[in-house]
């Protein structure tokens, strides 16, 4: 324990130096002229100064990408949706593509650059069960692979140290967030938690215990995760600075997640990953009202979410994904919605992105795979190996199971 | 047999037995191992009401879309009539090894399937190969609706072959990964063309979509159907160790030992037999060894189904019953992937471990645990939602202390915590006032050690 604070007490002491460094000293930008004893600590002070956050939402159910993101100007939209396709409102964004009218509260964010959407995200040999491709989603496997640990749980194998490195704001842990060795936590009421690891029952019991004592065995396994979930839940309530928000967030149950992440990166909680979702995208059925309305929480929801952050300077360390297990047919059905699909965007919403607005082109809507869907042109495990190498600074190597090109959106 | 002996049989060949019960078994081994077996011989399907679909044909749903709406939302909720009633057969089943075998292969050929008729089916096919002829066990599975749905097997035709089931068949089902070639997927894929099931579930071969030209598979030549290629990989005894180290592992010792496990597969490579594996298990001696009593960590299902066969719980609503599957990460019918749940060390987490250990108290006694002291502390600490309990129960305990009247309770822990007591845990046990047998029980369910089995 001394020696551990002592070192601490070292290179917090660096870390103050080279910051001042930086600060007074003209040649900052150019590391020749670096000293070794401070390189040596950058890593440590680059962790300190840019901690980068991945806030993840889900948008269960598969969302139809295609009425999300409109090809206003394509007659075979038009065509394959006689009446579903969106005619009115549109948000145009450039001649070819817009908004759904519900994502108007987006529009800010795609006019400063801070939106990137990334079209025709899938994988090979598309897999149109809602289960198995959010597990693929989820996992990062190939279609025809089955893996039991998540592509963040795998990133919290490798590189977490505490389960709070990973908060899921729901009751369950999703696949994504669980690792071969190591898992995330999910809690939607972390006072819940709180008070549950306070039984004074539990204490007593483990008053009798610290980790040397116990063995690799599986009770002290049990032991061992009983003081770690009572150590995580102590210092997510201890450091959650429960402030009135600044912000007006919708009243629904997305927005109080997002709300919730915010309050979290907002106190600086050793959080880099926290995941969130949005159900009920399956719509095959009465399509519009449905989507009109989720789309309408998510935009509004995030909309609130990034303004909270910017108030708080938070915003440009975060990073938000959102992504949905596969998108919809092109061509829509007899109940006026659309069935299960393959390809579909993705959003990527942040500052200082690489490529902002529109990264790529969207697929053709006349060159459609046997099913009648969009072929995919950009993996979705090369957008998670971007975020990764990019964002969180970490390889994807032992994360992304097959080697992956990464992209330019950040 | 020892009491604890016992216990640890009914652990794993059920889901734990109180005193009441014990005093009824044979203290003989040979004697309790049989009856076991014995009251196991009977097959009882579990069934749910499905009248909803007298009468309908698959050409009403494909000519009405309304009509075939209004069946998959009625399915939906029929799948979880199912989970229930699976759930109350655990609880209460007329066969108890046979229930404890089905459920164990439920996460061995795992499928998912939201078809309540065709689930029901597959999960009675389970059922009733669960002691029974492995050979034919693996061959049923091949050609059951719900896997046929599951693992592409439908969409498997001649020229255009599908291997999603064969490589699962080798790779999960029988052999384990690594012991066959891309090649042989591939080549064993086209045996399995044309299977396909009609609307109620059966099975159907259609011919023209039926490869029968000769495959090579596993350096073997011939003109294999979808059985001979079952009957190939059974003649291997990698297929024989495979499903062995899978038994011992879960029935015996999370960690595996090499020479029980050989022992197995030489008993189950003679005639595929699942009765006699499981019935040489339950009697060697090394089943028994102290380092296997107290050793697994229970399921979640394993969990809740032995905390109601200690002191019964009625669920003021059957959702509940689903909600805490889910919250501790086992929902029946609905496994993660055709892999399977993990088990043991994955089922805990800084998330489940605080629900579980919460759990006994929430589900029995308003969630309180006594601690002697601080009483008001222990009732700020519920873990309820806006001052409300989570799940609305009703706990028989005067059925709890009928079945327990024998235990005094001071040894009560021998009853409900298998394998050994932390030293410092027990100290502190010591110190309880143990003047209610009730309140005891809480305190010992609230333990980690409860958690194991």
């Amino acid at each position: 324990m001394y020696s551990t604070n002592v070192f601490t007490g070292i290179s917090n002491v660096l870390i103050m130096d080279r910051r001042k460094f930086i600060k007074n000293s003209a040649l900052a930008s150019s590391l020749f002229f670096v000293p070794k004893f401070v390189k040596a600590f950058e890593s440590i002070a680059s962790e300190r100064l840019g901690y980068k956050r991945l806030v993840i939402i889900q948008l269960g159910g598969g969302n139809d990408g295609l009425n999300t993101i409109i090809p206003h100007n394509n007659d075979l939209y038009y065509k394959a949706r006689p009446k579903l396709a969106i005619t009115k409102n549109i948000i145009k964004l450039n001649d070819d593509l817009g908004f759904h009218p519900s994502l108007g509260p987006l529009r800010a964010l795609y006019d400063n650059g801070e939106l990137s959407i990334i079209n025709n995200v899938g994988y090979p040999n598309p897999v149109r069960s809602h289960f198995r491709s959010m597990d693929i989603w989820q996992t990062a496997s190939n279609s025809d692979q089955y893996l039991q640990s998540g592509w963040l749980g795998r990133f919290l194998d490798q590189h977490g140290k505490k389960p709070y490195n990973a908060i899921e704001m729901d009751e369950q842990l999703s696949l994504a967030m669980k690792g071969e060795h190591f898992n995330g936590i999910a809690t939607n009421d972390y006072k819940v938690l709180y008070n549950t690891s306070k039984d004074p029952y539990f204490k007593k019991v483990l008053d009798h215990y610290n980790d040397a004592h116990l063995s690799e065995h599986n009770l002290g396994y049990l032991y061992q995760t009983m003081i770690e979930a009572k150590s995580s839940a102590n210092y997510i309530f201890e450091n959650t600075k429960v402030q009135a928000s600044q912000t007006t967030y919708p009243q629904n149950r997305f927005a109080k997640q997002l709300k919730n992440v915010s309050q979290f990166i907002n106190s600086d909680l050793d959080t880099k990953v926290f995941y969130t979702s949005l159900n009920g995208f399956d719509t095959h059925a009465n399509q519009n009202n449905r989507q009109t309305k989720l789309l309408s929480q998510y935009a509004e929801g995030v909309a609130a979410f990034v303004e909270d952050l910017k108030s708080n300077g938070t915003f440009k360390d975060t990073l938000l994904l959102t992504f949905s297990e596969f998108g919809r047919r092109v061509k829509q059905n007899a109940a006026n919605g659309t069935d299960h699909g393959s390809a579909n965007n993705v959003f990527v919403i942040g500052k200082n992105l690489k490529q902002a607005g529109f990264y790529n082109n969207l697929s053709s809507l006349s060159d459609l795979d046997k099913n009648g869907d969009l072929k995919y042109s950009v993996d979705f495990r090369s957008v998670y190996a971007t975020i990764l190498s990019q964002w969180m600074d970490v390889s994807s190597e032992g994360i992304i199971p097959s080697k992956q090109e990464l992209l330019k959106f950040i | 047999m020892t009491q604890q002996e016992l216990q640890h049989l009914f652990w794993r060949a059920g889901f734990g037995v109180h005193p009441k019960k014990l005093k009824s078994i044979s203290k003989n081994r040979t004697e309790a191992v049989a009856d076991l077996f014995k009251d196991s011989k009977a097959f009882s399907p579990l069934t749910i009401d499905l009248s909803y679909l007298d009468g309908i044909s698959s050409i009403d749903l494909k000519n009405y879309p309304e009509l075939a709406k209004e069946i998959n939302q009625k399915g939906a909720k029929k799948i979880l009539d199912l989970n229930y009633a699976w759930v109350k057969r655990l609880i209460n089943p007329t066969e108890l090894l046979r229930e404890r075998m089905t459920l164990f292969w439920a996460n061995h050929f795992v499928c998912r399937e939201r078809n309540p008729l065709y689930a029901q089916q597959y999960n009675n096919t389970l059922r009733y190969f669960a002691l029974g002829d492995f050979r034919g066990f693996v061959k049923a599975v091949s050609k059951e609706a719900a896997m046929l749905r599951y693992l592409n097997g439908k969409q498997n035709r001649k020229n255009r072959p599908n291997e999603n089931f064969a490589r699962e068949l080798m790779e999960l089902f029988t052999l384990g990964e690594g012991q066959y070639s891309e090649k042989d997927i591939k080549e064993s894929a086209r045996a399995f063309t044309g299977y396909n099931h009609d609307f109620e579930g059966g099975f159907i071969h259609r011919e023209s979509q039926r490869d029968n030209e000769s495959k090579v598979f596993l350096n073997r030549i011939g003109k294999y159907d979808g059985d001979d290629i079952i009957d190939i990989i059974l003649d291997d005894k990698k297929c024989a160790r495979f499903i062995s180290d899978k038994i011992y592992r879960y029935f015996v010792n999370p960690t595996p030992n090499k020479k029980y496990i050989e022992a197995m597969t030489d008993v189950f490579f003679k005639d595929y037999n699942i009765e006699n594996l499981m019935r040489f298990v339950f009697l060697s001696d090394w089943f028994y060894k102290e380092e296997n009593i107290g050793s697994k960590i229970k399921s979640p299902v394993d969990y809740l189904v032995g905390m109601i066969n200690t002191v019964p719980i009625q669920f003021e609503k059957e959702k509940d019953v689903l909600r805490i599957q889910k919250i501790l990460g086992q929902t029946l019918l609905d496994a993660p992937n055709v892999a399977g749940w993990k088990g043991d060390k994955s089922w805990i987490d800084a998330n489940t471990i605080m629900v579980r250990l919460k759990l006994p108290s929430t589900l029995l006694n308003n969630a309180l645990i006594s601690t002697g002291e601080n009483r008001e502390l222990s009732k700020k600490a519920l873990y309820k939602n806006k001052g409300k309990l989570p799940f609305k129960t009703t706990a028989d305990w005067t059925a709890f202390l009928e079945n327990f009247a024998s235990a005094t309770t001071k040894n009560l822990e021998e009853y409900l915590i298998q394998g050994t007591i932390y030293s410092g845990t027990l100290d502190y046990l010591k110190t309880m006032n143990t003047s209610s047998k009730k309140e005891y029980c809480i305190q010992l369910m609230s333990l980690p050690e409860y958690q194991m089995c």
